[in-house]
């Protein structure tokens, strides 16, 4: 299985990067995001899993990147890794120049603060707090205070309008995951990581965070990593990277989502 | 079934444990009681069935009623040995005085650890269970001899002189012989002096008279018949029994003396810590049910009828109180040699046999420990069964509230009334004091219950209240332990009750002993004139000519003494002092009611008396009206009261002349003499001199007013942190009720830690966002306990004013629970804080 991986990856790769403008995996000079040769086993022996196998790639600043690829292809470990959530197995990884594998707790932790953003696909918010409160929560957990125009630019954005002061309990799906675009953004992260952050609502509401992750990108020059296997999600984003069987197989810029799904159906034939 | 029940013990290891543990504790506090009463019980029991061996029949005076102060009786007159001798079956009889005093060497009071020092006369007989290792018998007058722990403590052999200080006076004597005594091992400290009768009768107060007379029987003649037949040869005023009967009975009086005051003293504490592991079971258990409702919810839907979930729960709660009270029984005998360990620490050295496990500590411990085990958990199993199949396929189905929950509000009310009724019931209704104690015990428990049951009302004002600062301490963590504190209203409410439980019973106990402090230093202060008070040390009485010794010393004004003796008036065991009208009126400022005045003193000749307020009022006697005294030896009197006072702390009883105390009480009993000393002369010569005169009275304690209310103060707490030394053990159990309840709180926000912790939260913040909510919990345990405490302290102090105890809050102490609610939230935060700061971010985010 492993070294069918091996084979398929480097013909993958390669069309890709033919195929796709923007589809450059590594090599950019404004990279924020930067990862070496990252792998990850789980389990030992037999029951060994090779969750990813060998991954590079740099994140320009200030590109929304969306991952997509089948069920179990990785993409969450990788958004893990990336983010500091989880430790490779071999290889490395660098956030804004800094070298994150190897960092202690208290290291990761106060990289978690400063440098990302993170929206889960549900429990996003803290039950006992309202929204507003949920925005500034990363703020309050640093102990800043944010400054005002910039708070107040992010409930703009969110559009919650008088639900700020609502807890989670009484807000629908979309607008819990708005507040979580929100509070992502707060502390103005480096990277703001979503994983399959539609994944839980439907296409209507679904669209409302698209919408706001895009404006997010466009209007503040976020740096965004989206993991979704939504083709529709991916249409926003500028760069979509195809994992599979936890190796890139496919690079490439922004796509409509006929292209994507031919390039999903010549990745499942290529398997 | 039980299978289910088995796993679930083991699934959660840590809250079966402290469950166990909490429950545990209280079972041991109570077998431990058990233990330690019967262990003194048979210490005593042993020292008097060796006293008694060989002896067929003991006679001695009947005492009409029995009290702490009742003093010795005046004995048999010597010619009742003859009378003895003579009834048929009589093989040999002897009477003795014995006595309790005390013995100094060098000057200094030999300590018995609290035990007595007894003096027997020797009477040469082969009944004694004296064994002589050195010299022999006194014969002549200053002979003692002294059994052999005192010779070999003391370093003494024969031709040693020591001082005998006896309520008669003290004099020297000399060591003619050692003995040993049949069961010294379990003696404790007590010491054994044998003198010659006639010393004995003068150091005593027994001229030509005796205390006991031990017989033998000739051969063939049981105990029993033998009895019978001298008791008809004596006068009525004889005490006839066997020696087996005499045995058991002085063993009841010593150890009734004892168990009295410890056996219920301990139990209840006992009792407290039982009541505040039941609040622990109950929360634990209600957990469970809330944490298995899925389970519990498929069992039901896989075709199990309530029944058999109501099983699996009572069969956890079944194994988890017999295996608490099994290991109890363990840890209560531990405790009882902890604290025989602790009383020889504290050199009390009480007569004490070996490791005692009576059937009945067994039985009791296992009762109490399974009952309560499966009283407290069968409202959470009851819910259990309510869970519907339904739940096993619905997300977060919540457990129907249970159909008593609309009436808690009513339910707590007549509780609590309920509760009110049994304490005041207790407090002023008929009945014996242990019958009324228990009635004001069950009102407290009610009360208890009954504030827990609605405290969960009072959680949300509360912990927004205490959230408040520390969420200006530190923003996030404050801010979401005070959210989480609030998340779960019942949940806080019943693991704050139980530290209130425990912290309530301390604030009662320290409210009341402030009381007494302070209205005995208030009564002090406005009573008593003198400088100086001498008094006996271990409270045995002074020589009776301790006043007039002192009377002559240089510097001082007035010694003025007071005797003291029981006696029953009206039915009532009374105090009656004996005082000299001339000179006790200097040193004491009496609070006259209507009219009264000092003058009325040297109106009182032998029979008339006057009668504090409240004393008067219960003995149902007023001015000018007559009271029928009847003194221990069964002498009866008529006094005249000639007037009232008011001083409900130091003398609140009768007070006669000295002269007509002496015509009542055979033997003077010389507690107190109180020194004016003249102003002319300095204090601290004055206290010099005193100190001189008192050489020739080792047992006699001087000290200046001031020390002398520093040392009751002393006193009071002393007791007081005995008693929060046995409280500390349900604060402690509490504890574990918090630890269960954060554990489980963590536990349920795991996904919620994660997600912080995942923004940015460090682990120190997730700790201390824990460790605040269990200190939100913990104060508002400790508030409610100090507010419920007050209320009861107050309440009983309304029943005790007539006895001068007034209300008084101890405002620092209660600054110091509080404090100690504070310490108790962060120590019980730190396994829960712990545990909630390693959760893995990772697993958390997927945690279903
Ligand atoms: N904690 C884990 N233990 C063992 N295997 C894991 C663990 N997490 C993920 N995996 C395995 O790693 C592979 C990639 O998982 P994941 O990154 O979650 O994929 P995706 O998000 O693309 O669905 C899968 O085969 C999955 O079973
Ligand atoms: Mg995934």
């Amino acid at each position: 299985m492993s070294e069918m991986t091996e084979n398929t990856r480097q013909p993958g790769a390669a069309a890709a990067a033919t195929t796709c403008e923007e589809g450059t995996t590594i090599g950019l000079d404004d990279a924020v995001v930067q990862a070496r040769g990252v792998t990850k086993l789980y389990g030992q022996g037999d029951a060994c899993v090779h969750a990813l196998a060998g991954v590079d790639i740099d994140l320009r600043r200030g590109a929304y990147t969306a991952v997509m690829g089948p069920s179990g292809s990785g993409k969450s470990t990788l958004m893990h890794i990336l983010a500091g959530l989880d430790r490779p197995s071999a290889g490395n990884v660098w956030i804004d120049g800094l070298e994150i594998t190897g960092l202690k707790e208290r290291a990761l932790t106060q990289l978690r603060r400063d440098k990302i953003g993170f929206i889960f696909q549900t429990f996003n918010l803290l039950a006992t707090l309202t929204a507003a409160e949920n925005i500034v929560l990363p703020l309050t957990i640093a102990g800043r205070k944010g400054d005002a125009a910039w708070v107040e630019e992010l409930v703009a954005t969110v559009g919650l309008g008088d639900r700020l002061g609502h807890k989670p309990a009484e807000l629908s799906g979309g607008q819990q995951q708005r507040v979580a675009v929100a509070r992502a953004l707060a502390s103005r992260p480096a990277v703001l990581f979503a994983d399959e952050p539609t994944g839980n609502l439907d296409s209507h509401t679904g669209e409302e965070v698209l919408q706001l992750l895009r404006h997010s990108s466009d209007k503040l020059g976020q740096t965004i990593v989206m993991v979704t296997h939504d083709a529709h999600a991916a249409t926003y984003a500028d760069r979509i990277v195809f994992l599979k069987d936890g190796v890139i197989a496919h690079d490439c810029g922004r796509l409509g989502r006929d292209e994507i799904y031919d390039v999903i159906k010549s990745l499942e034939d290529a398997g | 079934m039980i299978r289910i029940a088995w796993r679930s013990l083991t699934a959660h290891k840590l809250r079966t444990i402290l469950t166990t543990l909490a429950i545990l504790l209280g079972v041991a506090m109570i077998c431990g009681t058990y233990v330690l009463s019967d262990q003194i019980d048979r210490g005593f029991k042993n020292i008097f069935t060796d006293a008694y061996k060989g002896i067929d029949v003991a006679v001695t005076r009947k005492a009409k009623f029995s009290g702490e102060m009742t003093g010795a009786t005046a004995g048999l007159p010597e010619s009742t040995i003859a009378q003895v001798r003579g009834v048929n079956g009589v093989a040999e009889a002897y009477g003795f005085v014995t006595g309790t005093g005390a013995v100094a060497v060098n000057g200094k009071v030999v300590s018995t650890g609290g035990s007595p020092t007894l003096f027997f006369s020797y009477a040469p007989s082969d009944i004694s269970n004296t064994t002589y290792v050195q010299g022999g018998p006194p014969t002549a007058p200053g002979e003692v001899s002294i059994i052999q722990k005192l010779a070999t403590d003391q370093k003494l052999h024969l031709g040693s002189v020591i001082d005998v200080i006896a309520p008669g006076g003290s004099d020297k004597a000399r060591v003619v012989g050692v003995f040993t005594f049949g069961a010294e091992s379990s003696l404790g400290g007590s010491l054994i002096v044998d003198t010659t009768l006639a010393d004995a009768q003068r150091w005593f107060d027994m001229p030509g008279s005796v205390s006991e007379i031990d017989v033998k029987a000739v051969p063939g003649v049981p105990p029993d018949t033998l009895a019978p037949r001298v008791r008809a040869a004596l006068p009525a005023y004889a005490d006839v029994k066997t020696g087996a009967q005499a045995a058991i009975d002085q063993t009841k009086q010593l150890s009734d003396a004892i168990g009295s005051f410890l056996r219920p003293m301990l139990l209840s504490f006992g009792g407290i810590a039982v009541l505040v592991g039941a609040f622990i079971i109950f929360n634990a258990f209600s957990m469970t049910v809330a944490q298995r409702r899925r389970e519990l919810a498929l069992l039901r839907a896989l075709g199990a009828s309530r029944r058999q979930v109501l099983l699996t729960i009572t069969c956890e709660a079944l194994a988890m109180g017999v295996l608490a009270s099994l290991l109890g029984i363990l840890a209560g005998l531990a405790i009882a040699a902890g604290i025989l360990r602790l009383f020889a620490a504290a050199q009390i050295d009480i007569p004490h046999s070996g490791l005692v496990l009576a059937p009945r500590t067994v039985i009791v411990a296992l009762a109490v420990g399974i009952l309560v085990t499966l009283l407290s958990a069968v409202i959470p199993s009851l819910r259990a069964t309510r869970v519907p199949p339904m739940a096993a396929l619905q997300e977060g189905a919540v457990l129907p509230p249970s159909r008593l929950a609309r009436f808690t509000p009513y339910l707590a009310v007549v509780l609590a009334l309920l509760g009110a009724l049994g304490i005041v019931a207790g407090m002023y209704g008929p009945g014996s004091a242990s019958s009324r104690l228990g009635v004001i015990a069950f009102g407290a428990v009610f009360v208890f219950v009954a504030v827990a049951m609605v405290s969960r009302y009072v959680i949300k004002p509360l912990a927004g209240l205490l959230g408040w600062p520390l969420q200006k301490l530190a923003p996030v963590s404050g801010r979401l332990a005070r959210d989480n504190s609030m998340r779960n209203p019942a949940r806080t409410a019943a693991t704050a009750s139980a530290l209130m439980i425990g912290l309530g019973v301390v604030v009662f106990v320290a409210v009341f002993a402030q009381g007494l402090k302070s209205s005995f230093i208030d009564s002090f202060d406005r009573s008593v004139r003198a400088d100086f008070v001498v008094q006996g040390q271990s409270y045995l009485p002074l020589p009776s000519d301790t006043a007039s010794r002192l009377q002559g010393v240089a510097g001082v004004q007035t010694a003025a003494g007071v005797e003291a003796q029981q006696a029953q008036i009206a039915k009532k065991t009374t105090a009656v002092y004996g005082v000299d009208p001339y000179t006790f009126p200097r040193i004491w400022k009496f609070d006259w009611v209507k009219g009264g005045s000092d003058a009325l003193l040297g109106k009182l000749g032998t029979n008339g008396a006057i009668v504090e307020e409240q004393t008067a009022a219960s003995l149902g006697t007023g001015i000018g009206k007559t009271i029928d005294v009847v003194t221990v030896d069964g002498k009866q009197a008529k006094l005249k009261v000639i007037g009232l006072y008011r001083e409900t702390s130091m003398m609140n009883g009768v007070i006669v002349s000295d002269a007509g105390y002496t015509a009542l009480f055979a033997k003077p009993q010389l507690f107190t003499v109180y020194v004016k000393g003249d102003p002319g002369v300095g204090m601290a010569q004055t206290e010099a001199s005193l100190k001189a005169a008192l050489v020739a009275v080792p047992t006699a304690d001087l000290q200046t007013a001031q020390q002398y209310k520093d040392g009751i103060v002393k006193q009071v707490n002393q007791i007081l942190n005995l008693l929060y030394g046995l409280l500390a053990m349900s604060v402690i159990i509490s504890l574990f009720g918090i630890v269960n309840t954060l554990v489980l709180a963590v536990f349920e926000r795991t996904r919620e830690i994660g997600l912080t912790r995942a923004i940015g939260m460090s682990r120190r913040q997730v700790r201390a966002t824990v460790r605040y909510e269990s200190v939100i919990t913990s104060i508002i345990g400790a508030i409610m306990g100090i507010v419920v405490g007050i209320v009861f302290a107050w309440v009983v102090t309304t029943r005790f004013a007539g006895q001068g105890i007034t209300f008084s809050i101890p405002g620092g102490q209660l600054v110091a629970f509080l404090i100690v609610g504070v310490i108790v939230g962060v120590i019980a935060a730190i396994l829960p804080a712990r545990r909630a700061a390693r959760i893995d971010i990772l697993e958390a985010i997927h945690y279903e």
